[in-house]
């Protein structure tokens, strides 16, 4: 037990440090386009503005319509992200801090995220394999990808309480799985955070040198008919 | 199995491909998380709700395909993991073809929307440049870029029709302000301004260019137009052909360059704009030592410096605006030609959504140049047009040409009896005129 704690989870991670490394610097070799043109923007923005505005995106639900419009959507998205962190959380405070988890509220916290993250997933699931369009798009590493972190997060809510002398089972499969995680991370679409500081960095100093990003936008009543 | 034997093309394109990715397109093209959430920003979704194949996130896909297949890890060893897939024949490159020309007017609304910051729209035009450098794209877009090539203008308009054409308008100018100094300047030195028309002027819409010269006329511009490389326009922007985008506006820059003009203003045509403000400098590689600007610009300036009066109750039909996607969504350019309205029309109805999260008009990328797509253009420009209804306006103005054939196109098939206009046709008719013996400075 002590060993799939520790130095195999070292073991995983350090693995998925040296693919990201990889990864990274097969990115970087491609050269970044550049904006040769005087900048169309505005007085009120600017490349460094664009970057800004684009990073924050994620925290920014009314920045795009796509969110705006679907608030649920966009809770979803939030809660499940935040069960993954506490679950890879849970990961480090198991073997490094267990002492945290001795507080009862602490373990109920973990629990309650992760719970609502398992049935957020659960629902992504069933959206990927109902909705047509989502259906078409997704490979089988989307939908493998999901399961497991979906069955990833139940045995994290399990194991939360960290109670080995109940049975060393659970917490087993739990850091096994979390192992399969961090060397399958790198190879699948959940690498999409690596990816992401780029895009939205590219995509707002773009749109921030023509004055796109910030997007002005000046509510306006809603027609019925659109 | 007997081994698929790769046609000569789709060795080209796959060969291609890996020359013309840089960062900003392979992080789109790994990026991409299949959360759906660009789906219902596209007008072919909406106007297709059935059918799952126009989501952006699935066009992208086949595009996206082939990079995985041979660029990216996962795709190289475990392809069907990630359905990654290979290209072999003509007719795989003929149905990518039809996706991202007939499917997509590369209107940018799903890059905005999506989360990560996938720019659909510009791996859509990489695809189109790979087809177009194989000789696969639609005849239209075939027959335009053709005559930008080899006439240097995309209506094939030859040098004596464009300078008879100046020189009737010309005529008609100086009879109407009966100054014999109210004439079209042609390769005139030294010239403040340089003024760059879209060949649909020349052919179908001289109007456009007789407003233009009556408001420089009365703002006393020393300006001039040139007697050849005056197309603005640029099919390179829409088959993806960075070779002919960046040939079209070296022409142009070459040529302010030669008169020494000191700006270059362009008319209103919301492709061109894009092509030579935003994207040409990159395309030629070029610093420019000019300015350029949209005549809207200048127009608007016109009026704030008080060099041209305005009534605005000439225009006294309800007006909306639709942003061109290339202006809005593209270059940033939606407060400028607002302003303007507001000076020369007496009722604007803002449209919804606007500027940035406009819709598309369905004309973009070139669709009206393909005629072979035209029942799916029509279709798509639904979304188009309950907006335009919602406004109850009378008249759609906007700052592209491509905009006024897709909108009158689209206002007769939906039957909304609406007209469409560009806005220096209502400068134009909000001028108010005094009599004077001439508007002209002495050069």
């Amino acid at each position: 037990m002590n060993f799939v704690e520790n130095e195999l989870q070292l073991l995983a991670l350090s693995f998925m440090g040296l693919v990201y490394i990889l990864r990274l610097r097969w990115f970087l070799r491609f050269k970044a386009g550049a904006e040769r043109q005087r900048p169309t923007a505005s007085s009120d923005t600017s490349r460094v503005r664009g970057i800004l505005y684009s990073w924050a995106n994620i925290a920014s639900p009314w920045a795009m319509e796509s969110t705006r419009l679907k608030p649920f959507f966009y809770a979803q998205f939030v809660i499940f992200h935040l069960g993954v962190t506490a679950g890879i959380g849970l990961s480090f405070v198991i073997p490094y801090a267990p002492g945290l988890l001795q507080n009862i509220s602490v373990v109920r916290i973990f629990q309650g995220i992760m719970i609502c993250a398992a049935v957020v997933g659960g629902y992504r699931l069933y959206r990927r394999l109902s909705h047509p369009a989502v259906r078409l798009i997704s490979t089988s590493d989307d939908i493998f990808s999901l399961s497991l972190l979906i069955v990833w997060l139940g045995f994290a809510v399990w194991v939360a309480p960290n109670r080995p002398d109940l049975g060393e089972g659970p917490l087993l499969i739990y850091f096994i799985l979390t192992t399969f995680f961090l060397i399958y991370v790198p190879f699948s679409k959940i690498s999409h955070y690596l990816y992401y500081p780029f895009t939205r960095y590219y995509f707002g100093k773009s749109m921030g040198h023509r004055g796109v990003y910030p997007i002005k936008r000046v509510p306006q009543r809603k027609p019925t008919r659109i | 199995m007997p081994e698929k034997i790769r046609s000569h093309k789709a060795k080209k394109v796959i060969e291609r491909m890996g020359q013309k990715l840089n960062r900003q397109m392979v992080g789109s093209l790994v990026a991409c998380v299949h959360c759906g959430m660009c789906t219902e920003s596209c007008h072919y979704v909406l106007a297709n709700p059935d059918d799952p194949t126009f989501a952006p996130a699935y066009k992208a896909d086949q595009i996206r395909k082939i990079f995985k297949r041979h660029f990216d890890w996962t795709g190289r060893i475990f392809p069907r993991w990630v359905k990654a897939q290979d290209i072999y024949t003509e007719e795989e490159l003929e149905m990518l073809k039809d996706i991202v020309f007939g499917k997509c007017t590369n209107c940018r609304r799903c890059s905005i929307n999506c989360p990560m910051g996938v720019d659909f729209a510009t791996l859509n035009r990489m695809a189109r440049g790979l087809l177009t450098s194989v000789g696969i794209m639609p005849e239209g877009v075939a027959a335009v870029s053709k005559d930008q090539w080899e006439i240097g203008n995309q209506m094939g308009v030859l040098k004596e029709d464009y300078l008879e054409t100046l020189e009737w308008l010309s005529d008609e100018l100086e009879n109407e302000m009966g100054d014999p100094a109210a004439r079209i300047p042609i390769d005139r030195m030294d010239a403040n301004v340089v003024y760059a028309i879209n060949p649909r002027e020349i052919k179908y819409d001289p109007r456009t260019i007789s407003d233009a010269a009556r408001i420089f006329y009365m703002a006393g511009e020393n300006w001039t137009m040139a007697s050849k490389e005056w197309d603005m326009t640029n099919f390179g922007l829409f088959s993806g052909d960075d070779e002919l985008g960046a040939a079209m506006v070296r022409r142009l820059y070459e040529k302010v360059m030669e008169l020494r003009g000191k700006k270059l203003v362009m008319s209103e045509c919301g492709h061109g704009y894009r092509a030579v403000r935003c994207e040409g400098p990159n395309w030629a590689g070029m610093d420019l030592p000019f300015e350029m600007e949209s005549s809207v610009v200048t127009m608007l300036r016109y009026i704030r410096e008080g060099r041209i009066q305005v009534d605005r109750n000439k225009n006294d039909l309800p007006v909306t605006f639709h942003d061109s996607c290339n202006n809005a969504r593209s270059c940033g350019f939606f407060e400028e030609p607002r302003e303007l309205l507001s000076l020369v029309v007496a009722d604007f109805r803002e449209m919804y959504p606007n500027r940035a999260e406009n819709y598309c008009c369905s004309g973009g990328g070139g669709a009206m140049s393909m005629s072979e797509y035209t029942s799916l253009r029509l279709k798509a420009a639904k979304v188009k047009a309950d907006q335009l209804k919602a406004t109850g306006a009378k008249i759609v103005a906007t700052t592209c040409h491509n905009c006024v054939d897709a909108l009158t196109d689209l206002i007769r098939h939906y039957k909304l009896g609406m007209q469409v206009t560009q806005l220096a046709n209502l400068v134009s008719n909000a001028l108010v005129i005094e009599k004077k013996s001439s508007y002209l400075p002495k050069f």
